[in-house]
């Protein structure tokens, strides 16, 4: 080892591990572009196109090519190509300017629309991602799906109905239910109603909303109503919107004798030596954890202490049912209580 | 069978579900508990308040405080360490003896009186049997302590405490709470450890608890880590003192073990395993006063036999090999030189050497043998006497005789502080290979977990060495 | 020998010491299954220790055992094959730490299931039995911990809970034996058929899930008459079960 020096045997090695960071680090390492754009984009773009023709004619709108060109990000010629080869599958009609989905065009568009949203209701009921990702995520899975494990999916998941944002799921026969409800901006002070849908179009309003902690299937009661602001209360928080916001999330209206409680507070907030009841499980746990939190007796009704601090503040022990359970804090912060 | 009933039957409950919505679940678990309840109410009295719950209390205020938690943690881990490091210190003395200074020996002269050809003698009495008689001297004294001891501290019911404190860590390292029981399960085998991930609900969580097992220094490697911390970390301050800072040295080495689980967990749930931490749930059981001698009594007829069992296992068959690659020539220089030999440049920039590297590759079915073959194949390559012959496994009674053998193969302290860092960090034993397999389902896992630590292995004993030499 | 079959609350065991071997691992030529279901750290794997001879790994802390054991016994020339399980919650969830234990309790058809509780908290163990009971009459209560119980101070009246449950209930002290021979006793009688059990039904469910039970159950025993389980059927395929669902299109539950 006549040329060795420990400089140099360093000089060397970060230089290695720099171009291994180049080369692979997540998602911009140089192998990963190189891998990404190798593989054919043809049945991506293809439906993306499907779907968003789809959308636009289930608002009653139509596009021509150029709307198509402006609104996805390819490149011109990956988009007209993809045309050609979907009219040339019968997937479209070209008429005039319009472009428009035939009977299989539409029913490829709803396959793709139900792998994304039940990759979405899989996301949110069995890992831990944030909401905000869900939707990206089901971007890049729907096209990765094929239609049997699509039905595996549905089937593991009981064939739900609606996806995390409230929006229905076609079934594997093409039928899709119907949203039924009243958006927020015109419901009247006083009704009680439960969230069935947020709007995750357009994207900044919809993150504004998300950054409110507004979840499907939570309690609201509207206590405030003028032309620039709503304000309700839902899970022990109050919430002042906008009308714009406000219109963006569907509720449906429910009966008089639902007992909509007030003076809620989270778990997270209870002090040693207080006790409490627990009023219920927030909406946003979902799937596995919230059976789990069920099963473990957090249930309406139950009693609840705090048991025992952690050295580092969290998670902490609460005492329920005569055992003592710990949760993160993340969790405790969305189970509803109501303090003795 | 009507198939077409059942698919109405199907599509009934569809509907169905679809008109009861989503607090379907809610209102079933509710009308359980409520039905519980009253079943309670009517057959469950209790006396009087307080009772032995209260004592439970006291304990659990002092095990979870902010002040004692973390410093009662590593008091409890240090006192197990350092009653296995004393404890095992006279049996293995006696063990070895008797298998190595006495009936090795004897079973050598019922070989000569048999007339037994040399490479049958030697594949037999000086490959496999010295193989499987220094696993037992070496591994069946810390083992018979370090498991009645953890077994003690389980039934307790300290386990769940620990995870318990540990949480907000594992937290932030994107990790759940559990994998803290299944690290300490690790502590006494890999393979057990990661069985025990099971009990991690969410398969994201789980994969990182699985990989990052290995971190938690096993059985198998506890006694490499005490032995050349004695020799050589030991030997650096007054014979008073050298016992309490190899002990420190060993405990660092367990510790670094779980600062980089955490790290890599934190590394992982950055990238490939990306994601947030579903939940966490732990119930924390009563403290139960452990039944002593049944306890001690179980796992060491349990664990440690069976623990051992398989160290033989496969300590058997690398004894053999190590017998054969020393005898089996190829040109002028036997096997083993020749692989020592091209490893030596690269077990140089790591600041180890060619043996050691060697010994890890022999030593892939069980870490145990780890030594011993680096032993051996020092003695081969420096030609210094004391060793029985080529391929010849051998424990040398002293500690000092030891030492005296690895600094003539070139060793210093940093080749001892790398060895005890590599054997930290590097592939696992075959078992816990195969049983990573069989948990993940998933060749690409089981890939990654294995090669992974290695991978750090070097890095960290490369960058170990360069600073050492520098500095030096 | 004629015997009349007893009502559960009225089971007083009379143990044979004699008739009762200890068979450790050998289970083959088996006459009855029975299983070990419980929430976790309940002590079913010191049931099953005490009950086999074997040393299944026990330890205070919640999923110690992840895997299932296998063991047997053998009373009064029966042989009875014994499943150690790792605990469960519930049999609602579909979460994959707990799918060995639900699997079997659901579709293992054991001769008869051992439902081993904690004494001290009993509320909450009584979630996963009042589950069980939806799915099989064949089920004894093993109340363990007895001892726990009693330094805490709690008084359980078993007969009471015994008419609640609509099965057997043993008072146990596994790790001292306690209770065990009766345990034994009782798990005889009930696969042989010497006591029947009317398990307790769910009742505090609400209307419209109570309708759309009685519904399906309804359809599925027009389907399958002879299902002893039809409305925990219900029940799963409300929930969206897909293991139901295939069992269901199988009839590999009857
Ligand atoms: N005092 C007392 N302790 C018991 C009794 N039965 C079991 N234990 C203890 O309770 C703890 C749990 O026992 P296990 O048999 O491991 O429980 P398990 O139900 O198999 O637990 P999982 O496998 O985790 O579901 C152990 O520490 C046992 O020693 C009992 O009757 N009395
Ligand atoms: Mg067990």
């Amino acid at each position: 080892m006549n040329t060795y020096n420990p400089i140099t045997a360093l000089v060397v090695f970060f230089a290695l591990s720099i171009l291994a960071y180049l080369l692979f680090r997540p998602n911009k390492g140089w192998f990963w572009l190189i891998r990404n754009n190798s593989g054919s984009n043809d049945k991506i773009v293809i439906e993306d196109v499907l779907k968003l023709l789809y959308h636009n004619e289930n608002a009653d709108k139509h596009l021509n090519i150029n709307d198509i060109i402006r609104t996805l990000k390819y490149n011109d010629r990956l988009i007209l190509e993809g045309i050609n080869k979907m009219s040339d599958h019968k997937l479209i009609s070209i008429q005039g300017d319009n472009v428009k989905l035939t009977k299989s065009g539409i029913d490829y568009a709803l396959r793709i629309v139900r792998a994304h949203r039940l990759w979405e209701k899989f996301l949110a009921e069995k890992t831990g991602f944030k909401e905000a990702e869900w939707h990206e995520r089901a971007e890049r899975k729907e096209h990765e799906l094929s239609k049997v494990e699509t039905d595996i999916l549905a089937s593991k998941l009981g064939n739900p109905q609606f996806d995390p944002h409230g929006d229905p799921i076609p079934t594997n026969t093409g039928k899709i239910a119907k949203i039924k409800g009243t958006p927020v901006s015109e419901l009247s002070v006083g009704t009680i109603g439960r969230i069935v849908h947020i709007k995750d179009k357009p994207e900044i309003i919809y993150k504004q909303i998300l950054a409110e902690n507004i979840h499907i299937g939570s309690l609201i009661r509207i206590v405030e109503k003028t032309p620039a602001r709503i304000e309700f209360h839902s899970e022990g928080e109050a919430f002042i919107l906008a009308p714009i916001m406000a219109g963006n999330i569907t509720v449906s209206v429910l009966e008089k004798d639902v007992v909509y409680e007030e003076d809620l507070a989270r778990l997270s907030i209870l002090k040693e030596n207080e006790t409490a009841q627990i009023i219920g499980i927030s909406k946003e746990i979902r799937g596995d954890s919230r059976r789990r939190l069920l099963d473990l007796g957090f249930v309406r009704g139950a009693e609840v202490k705090i048991d025992l601090m952690n050295p580092l503040g969290d998670p902490k022990a609460f005492l329920i049912k005569g055992t003592s359970i710990a949760l993160r804090q993340n969790q405790a912060s969305k189970i509803l209580i109501k303090k003795d | 069978m009507d198939t077409k009933k059942i698919d109405n039957i199907i599509s009934l409950s569809n509907d169905l579900r679809w008109q009861i919505g989503d607090e379907f679940h809610d209102n079933l678990a509710e009308g359980i508990y409520a039905d519980a309840a009253e079943i309670v109410k009517d057959s469950v009295h209790k006396k009087d308040e307080k009772g032995a719950i209260r004592i439970d209390a006291k304990i659990d205020k002092i095990i979870t405080s902010k002040v004692w938690g973390f410093p009662l943690m590593f008091l409890i881990l240090a006192l197990v360490l350092w009653m296995t490091i004393v404890g095992a210190n006279y049996p293995s003395a006696m063990l070895s003896g008797l298998l190595l200074d006495t009936v090795h020996p004897a079973l050598k002269g019922f070989a000569a009186t048999m007339g037994m050809p040399w490479w049958l003698d030697g594949f037999l009495i000086n490959g496999v049997y010295l193989a499987v008689a220094w696993v037992i001297a070496v591994m069946l004294p810390p083992m018979a302590i370090f498991f009645p001891l953890f077994t003690l501290l389980e039934d307790f019911g300290y386990l769940p405490r620990v995870a318990f404190n540990l949480d907000h860590l594992f937290k932030l390292s994107g990790a759940h709470g559990k994998q803290a029981l299944t690290m300490s399960m690790g502590f006494g085998c890999n393979a057990a450890g990661i069985v025990a991930t099971r009990i991690i609900d969410s398969p994201r969580e789980r994969l990182i608890a699985i990989i990052t097992n290995n971190f938690s220094l096993c059985n198998g490697r506890w006694p490499t880590q005490i032995l050349i911390a004695t020799i050589f970390v030991g030997a650096l301050v007054p014979a008073t003192y050298s016992g309490i800072l190899s002990l420190a040295a060993v405990i660092g080495v367990a510790v670094l073990g779980m600062v980089f689980m955490f790290l890599v967990s934190w590394g992982l749930s950055k990238t490939v395993l990306k994601g947030e931490v579903s939940t966490f749930n732990l119930e924390l059981p009563p403290y139960r006063p452990p039944r002593f001698w049944k306890t001690i009594y179980t796992s060491l007829i349990d664990r440690t036999l069976i623990v051992l069992w398989r160290a033989i296992v496969f300590a058997a068959p690398a004894g053999a090999v190590i017998w054969l690659i020393s005898n089996i020539y190829f040109g002028d220089s036997s096997v083993a030189a020749w692989l020592i030999d091209s490893l030596d440049g690269f077990g140089f920039l790591l600041g180890l050497n060619g043996v050691i590297l060697v010994a890890y590759i022999v030593a892939i079915p069980a870490n145990e043998i780890v030594i011993p073959t680096i032993l051996m194949l020092t003695v081969l390559v420096t030609g210094i006497s004391g060793g029985a012959g080529a391929g010849v496994m051998f424990e040398l009674d002293s500690v000092t005789a030891t030492g005296d053998i690895l600094r003539a193969g070139g060793w210093t302290l940093l080749t001892a502080v790398n060895l005890m860092l590599f054997s930290l960090l590097h592939n696992p034993c075959s078992t816990t290979i195969y049983t990573i397999y069989k948990e993940t389902k998933s060749v690409k896992w089981t890939v990654v977990a294995s090669i992974l630590p290695v991978i750090i292995g070097f890095v960290v004993t490369f960058l170990v060495a360069q600073i050492w030499r520098l500095s030096a | 020998m004629e015997v009349k079959p007893k009502s559960a609350c009225e089971a007083c065991p009379q143990f044979n010491a004699d008739g009762l071997k200890k068979l450790g691992v050998n289970t083959t030529d088996f006459d009855f299954v029975v299983a070990l279901a419980g929430n976790p750290n309940t002590g079913k794997s010191t049931v099953f220790n005490a009950m086999t001879g074997l040393r299944q790994h026990t330890g205070n802390w919640p999923g110690k055992t992840v895997t299932r054991a296998e063991g047997a016994f053998e009373y009064n020339g029966d042989k009875f094959k014994l499943l150690d399980l790792p605990g469960t919650y519930s049999l609602l969830s579909t979460s994959e730490d707990e799918e060995v234990a639900r699997n079997f309790i659901l579709f293992g058809k054991p001769s008869v299931t051992v439902i081993v509780v904690d004494a001290s908290r009993l509320e909450r163990n009584l979630n996963l039995v009042l589950q069980i009971l939806e799915i099989t009459s064949k089920a004894v209560l093993c109340l363990n911990l007895m001892d726990e119980a009693e330094r805490n101070n709690l008084e359980i009246d078993t007969r009471t809970l015994a008419r609640d449950l609509g099965i057997p209930v043993v008072p146990t002290s596994a790790r001292y034996n306690r209770g065990i021979p009766e345990l034994i006793q009782t798990i005889s009688e009930l696969a042989n058929g010497k006591i029947v059990c009317k398990p307790h039904r769910i009742k505090n469910i609400p209307q419209n899930i109570e309708q759309a039970l009685e519904k399906l159950s309804t359809e599925i025993e027009q389907v399958y008459p002879d299902i002893p389980n039809s409305r925990w059927i219900a029940l799963r395929l409300l929930e969206g079960d897909r293991n139901i669902i295939e069992t269901l299109k199988t009839g590999e539950f009857v």
